[in-house]
């Protein structure tokens, strides 16, 4: 329960901070792809604590392989620790592409075309990946 | 062994793994694959999959750290980050119908390429300033790729420029094939890549290395999750594991001379890419 509490807390701060970034340093991209990172890895990991502390309380067995995304809605609604344990893992998986987004908006913000397409193909690989995955 | 065992070793070697990859610019997993296949007696597919997780903790903890401190150079990660991505698919692909023992054995060139690149590489002040002469190469000028970055160990602005963008482009495109294809952030092909080939200073090259690392490790990531090869108990010791080690290997970055610790690794590297191959081709009894 306390390590629970200590998690919530930490992803409250995480959420204030990156807040505070997107409103105070929208200028410089750098400090808010620090924040996209950081803050993707921090709230990873508090999903798969969560995860954890479920299989504690409710005696599920842990999970041992990956569930497709399609399914894992409904092992979300259910608690089960296998939802939550591979819910971290996908935010984990999506930290990376979320900073890639945000790399195509500050292009954009640029009007800097070379890197606006560039960005886009990029994107375009990573959806591809996403296309093979179902 | 024990789940709760290989959990707790998995974990510290995590560390380690994301202690000296945010140092060398480099995913780790080309550290962590050989210990839960060869340690822990995991299964090579499922250990590349949680290494990839790994990886992009890794990246992530790190590159944060980089981004924020002005090391990394975003537009050339943009730049070098088509080819990987690219190459990344591909190799993935190609990792799903390939037998395991062919993967040692690329395994094992690899590590043994990485540590001769390794040892060949030593940096010093003269070599990280900017050089004169010629005018920059059309691309490199047109993509605005030079960039400029403080080096907290001699309290220096060096602005650097970047030279064969193409030649670049193509080990970055083997990097990603790599990726797909092993499980390991290619960081041990961009680094070099970056540092030998496009002449930017070692500390940029880690860090935009680390940087692009996470964005290849996802692409492949995905194909690995969806063919329900993650276990997401091994992958939440690695992704913990890992992202702690970030914490301490970029403070050490920052500060010391990267050239030898590279020696040490380039050494710890060679026994590695022999202890593969050895498995691969079978000798000393597959005890390796």
């Amino acid at each position: 329960m306390i390590t629970a509490r200590a998690g919530l807390r930490l992803v409250q701060h995480r959420i204030a901070a990156l807040r505070r970034a997107v409103l105070t340093e929208v200028e410089d991209i750098n400090r808010l792809i620090y924040h996209i990172l950081r803050g993707g890895v921090i709230v990873s990991v508090a999903f798969l604590l969560f995860g954890f502390i479920l299989t504690g309380v409710t005696g599920h067995p842990l999970p041992d392989k990956s569930i497709p995304p399609r399914l894992l809605g409904a092992e979300l609604i259910r608690f089960t620790p296998a939802g939550y344990l591979n819910l971290g893992v996908l935010v984990l998986i999506f930290t990376p592409v979320a900073r890639v987004l945000l790399s195509l908006l500050s292009f954009l913000e640029e009007r800097d075309r070379a890197y606006v397409l560039m960005t886009g193909i990029v994107l375009t690989n990573l959806l591809i990946s996403v296309v093979l995955l179902a | 062994m024990a789940m709760v065992e290989v959990l707790l070793l998995l974990a510290v070697a995590a560390f380690l793994a994301g202690l000296a990859g945010s140092y060398l610019g480099i995913g780790g997993g080309i550290f962590l694959i050989p210990f839960m296949t060869l340690a822990l007696g995991i299964d090579i597919k499922v250990a590349i999959a949680t290494s990839l997780i790994g990886v992009i903790a890794t990246s992530s903890g790190a590159a944060s750290v980089y981004v924020r401190d002005h090391l990394t150079n975003l537009r050339l990660a943009m730049f070098l980050e088509v080819a990987t991505t690219l190459g990344a698919i591909a190799g993935a692909v190609v990792g799903i119908l390939v037998p395991n023992i062919y993967l040692f054995l690329t395994f094992g060139v690899v590590v043994l390429y990485a540590a001769a690149s390794m040892v060949r590489v030593a940096e010093t002040a003269k070599d990280r300033a900017y050089r004169g002469g010629e005018d920059e190469r059309p691309l490199v000028k047109r993509l605005n790729l030079s960039s400029v970055y403080f080096d907290q160990e001699d309290q220096g602005v060096y602005r650097y420029r970047v030279e064969r963008p193409g030649a670049g482009f193509g080990a970055s495109a083997a990097a990603g094939v790599f990726s797909g294809l092993l499980g390991v952030g290619g960081g041990f092909i961009k680094v070099p890549a970056m540092n030998i080939l496009m002449r930017v200073p070692m500390k940029a090259a880690v860090a935009t290395s680390n940087f692009m690392i996470g964005v290849t490790a996802a692409a492949s990531a995905f194909i690995y999750y969806s063919q329900g090869l993650v276990n997401p108990q091994l992958a939440a010791m690695v992704i913990v594991g890992a992202f702690t080690g970030t914490n301490l290997g970029t403070r050490l970055l920052v500060r010391s001379k990267a050239a030898n610790v590279r020696f040490l690794f380039a050494v710890f590297l060679a026994g590695l890419g022999i202890a593969m191959a050895a498995r691969a081709l079978g000798l000393f009894g597959g005890v390796l």
